[in-house]
């Protein structure tokens, strides 16, 4: 696929350009950080160094709380699907990654969930890789990287002069057509910036060794040590890019049913209607997060199901750190 | 800071006489401008003990997790002592079963607005009570402490603990030069009119995303079942609609009313820097006015919404 | 405004003695309001008052019995210090005062709570409809526009 350029002052109206016929989503600058929003302006785009917004943007796809359907007058009716086809802007790798791990799940041609793959199908993602690695994160460690592939349409490298597009579908090829083609002058700069990105420091963590040493350790009880200080809140569950779970609620009062995020963190997360409860206790708990990260999802789909955003070690109230936990427990490294 | 050298030998002293079988403090964090708090069983533990302004948890909160019979050391700060005193006015703790080490303290430091003042990554943050010393890319940058302080803090006004079996430090108040810093987002919504009041505080719930950490990180909500979670009556939506996030903050701040310690461990958990404690601020002052009540200050006495007096029946007139 | 204003009346089933004033609240009592009876005024927790303004109430009223003279002896206090409060607490964060009230009397007087209705009922009809806690059918705030 050949990789196109846009010059820094061209972007706006290349972005005008696409807004003609997609909605645009891009993170807009906002009280706590940047959010993702529907832009009006091209000028809205906000997104400097390595930030990436503190509400992951899996939220696209999968909104906190979307009505599955309404009842009015006896019969049901599902929201309409968007309309518009739309651009993802603005995007980091570590939540592409995620999407596309996200697809596993909820786009599978036997199991399909309507309402993302509705909305999945109708969306291009634009990423912005990262030039130098965020604090907290570690998708170098993880199996991916600030400019890892998966999960987006377009690639996008910040040269000095120019934006350098590399077109990784059909769809982001068919997106940036009609750009000037890069040459091999911001090709090699490109590459530069791409490999030193990574942290010199972090290296591969060994997956498949992790998700054995987290079997071997399922029935210690190092999972009450490490959980000790652990609030029990949403933080890092809500925050994940890859954090999937929701329920189901039926919301009498406005004659809908809604689906919302939902926490194993919570204790009525599993809490049965006898009362039971099968996690207990914030050990259990905290093992089934870790377990479902390191070690379910590798078993399901060979890869972590922790794309090293670093949301949850930045924004932990009690800086719970997940690499220091899979640390303590397997003595394997994630850094 | 000089002073913890002691706290740490008292910690490690009352483990070692076995007076206690955990001491409840904090210790350095896994990335700058964190710190974590530390459950220490031993000894030789004590000497990972820290205390500075990244320690922005309110440590009363793991009192409910841990057995109530079990022998607890406690490094407090003056809201974490007074939260203490409150928990075990509504019979949450056993004070019998403390050993409260009352330090002093310098205010908690907002980390995000560390992050933000600064350009580049932070490798590494040393608080030493006076400034605060980066290093940024190899290279040094300090700040002033007081300009990074949490609101909660600059209008703290209970800095010295209150019953604890001992206070290892000098406790002074916090040197504030008010003209320089502006004034926190709870003086300021004061100001405003009642439509201006009514449209800050939908500002500031429409970002909530129902985590609940606000409420996790309090170390006066203990319920076992909190209203949000009642199927019947439902009070409040899961969903993140304008109608259930407003009844969840309203409501919960009505809750701590005459019980919340002002600690601000609420905001300062918030992943969406919601602000809360001008809602609590201001019940706790009405609380004052009224009743003559105040969160701490003594054993005894009960929050105002737990006790009548045949008082009342002259003060409430239509 | 022009239509009546939505009312909800939290009354104490004690507070009005005389039959004719409890016949007339629950079968004269003009549409726009709703009656919520309760045993005790000390039965009303803020998050009823809460709930009625969130379902579109244009103003709440309770009514109940004086300190001294509750069936249950103190349990009306009990709430009294509650309710209060949390009327201040609305109105900080920006509740036009007018639209709570309380209205405690003796079970002695008779004719009250008709006169209080019909002023508080006037009063909110000169006021517009309410739009602070209103809350009911909200959109979903969603941290992404679609």
């Amino acid at each position: 696929m050949t990789s196109k350029v846009i010059k820094k002052d061209a972007l706006n109206k290349t972005i005008t350009g696409w807004m003609r016929s997609y909605d645009v989503i891009a993170p807009v600058s906002s009280k706590e950080g940047i959010h993702f929003r529907k832009i009006s302006d091209a000028k809205e785009f906000t997104l400097q160094g390595n930030q990436k917004p503190n509400y992951p943007p899996k939220s696209i796809f999968l909104p906190q709380s979307e009505v599955l359907f309404e009842i009015k007058d006896g019969s049901y009716s599902m929201p309409e699907a968007p309309k518009r086809r739309q651009i993802i802007l603005g995007m980091r790798s570590c939540d592409a990654r995620a999407a596309w791990l996200l697809d596993t799940v909820f786009n599978q041609a036997e199991e399909l969930d309507l309402y993302w793959a509705r909305k999945r199908e109708k969306a291009l993602v634009v990423s912005f890789g990262c030039a130098s690695m965020c604090s907290s994160g570690f998708c170098d460690t993880v199996g991916s990287g600030p400019f890892g592939k998966e999960g987006s349409d377009v690639m996008v490298t910040e040269l000095d002069e120019a934006y350098y597009l590399e077109p990784l579908t059909e769809a982001g090829e068919k997106l940036t057509e009609k750009l000037d083609n890069a040459e091999s002058g911001h090709s090699k700069a490109a590459k530069e910036i791409q490999k030193s990105s990574v942290v010199k420091e972090h290296t591969q963590a060994d997956l498949s060794k992790i998700n054995e040493k987290l079997y071997e350790a399922f029935d210690t009880p190092i999972w009450k040590e490490i959980s000790e200080s652990c609030l029990g809140c949403g933080v890092c569950t809500y925050l994940c890019p890859t954090c999937f779970c929701f329920d189901i609620v039926d919301e009498v009062d406005r004659s809908e049913r809604v689906r919302n995020w939902d926490t194993c963190m919570f204790r009525i997360y599993s809490q049965e209607a006898s009362g039971h409860n099968p996690r207990p206790s914030k050990a259990e708990r905290t093992r089934q997060r870790i377990m479902h990260k390191f070690a379910y999802w590798v078993d399901n789909e060979k890869a972590s199901g922790c794309t090293g955003c670093g949301r949850c070690v930045a924004l932990c109230p009690v800086n719970l750190d997940i690499r220091e936990m899979v640390q303590v427990i397997t003595g394997l490294p994630i850094q | 800071m000089d002073d913890f050298g002691q706290v740490r030998k008292e910690a490690a002293r009352i483990l070692s006489e076995k007076k206690v079988d955990v001491v409840l403090g904090f210790k350095s964090g896994t990335i700058p401008l964190k710190a974590q708090p530390a459950f220490i069983t031993s000894a030789k533990d004590a000497n990972t003990l820290i205390l500075d302004g990244f320690c922005q948890n309110n440590l009363a909160v793991f009192l409910h997790d841990l057995p109530k019979d079990k022998r607890i050391g406690f490094i407090c700060r003056g809201c974490e002592s007074r939260a203490v005193r409150a928990l075990a006015i509504e019979h949450q703790v056993k004070r019998e079963n403390l050993y409260l080490i009352g330090v002093p303290c310098s205010g908690i430091l907002d980390w995000k607005k560390i992050q933000d003042e600064v350009e580049g990554p932070i490798t590494s943050a040393v608080d030493n009570g006076k400034e605060i010393i980066l290093e940024i890319h190899g290279e040094k940058q300090t700040l002033k402490r007081n300009a990074f302080l949490v609101d909660s803090c600059r209008t703290c006004t209970g800095i010295e603990p209150v019953g604890t079996d001992v206070i290892i430090g000098e406790v002074h108040l916090l040197d504030l030069d008010d003209d320089e810093l502006p004034p926190t987002w709870a003086e300021e919504f004061e100001k405003h009119s009642p439509e201006e009041r009514y449209q800050l505080f939908t500002e500031e719930t429409d970002r909530c995303i129902r985590c609940y950490a606000c409420r996790e990180a309090c170390p006066m909500c203990y319920c076992a079942e909190c209203f949000v979670d009642h199927i019947m009556p439902r009070w409040s939506e899961s969903m993140v609609t304008r109608g259930g996030t407003q009844a969840w903050h309203l409501i919960r701040a009505f809750h701590q009313t005459g019980r919340c310690v002002e600690c601000g461990a609420c905001e300062r958990a918030c992943p969406m820097d919601i602000k809360m404690t001008y809602m609590t601020d201001k019940l706790n002052a009405d609380m004052k006015k009224k009743y003559g009540f105040e969160v701490g200050a003594d054993d005894e006495k009960q929050p105002p919404f737990a006790t009548i007096t045949l008082d009342d029946k002259n003060r409430f007139v239509s | 405004m022009r239509r009546n204003p939505r009312i909800i009346l939290f009354q104490c089933q004690f507070c009005l003695a005389s039959s004719a004033d409890q016949d007339w609240v629950e079968q004269h009592l003009p549409g726009h309001i709703k009656l919520v009876k309760v045993p005790c005024s000390g039965r009303i927790s803020p998050l009823f008052i809460m709930n009625a303004f969130q379902k579109g109430a244009d103003g709440v009223m309770v009514s109940g019995c004086l300190p001294e003279k509750c069936h249950y002896i103190t349990s009306n206090m009990g709430a009294r210090r509650q309710l209060d409060e949390f009327r201040d607490f609305l109105i900080f964060l920006g509740l036009e005062p007018e639209r709570f009230k309380f209205v405690w009397m003796n079970i002695s007087e008779r004719g009250v709570i008709q006169k209080e209705i019909s002023v508080f009922s006037a009063e909110l009809k000169a006021m517009k409809p309410n739009t602070k806690f209103n809350t009911l059918k909200g959109e979903i705030i969603e941290q992404y526009h679609g």
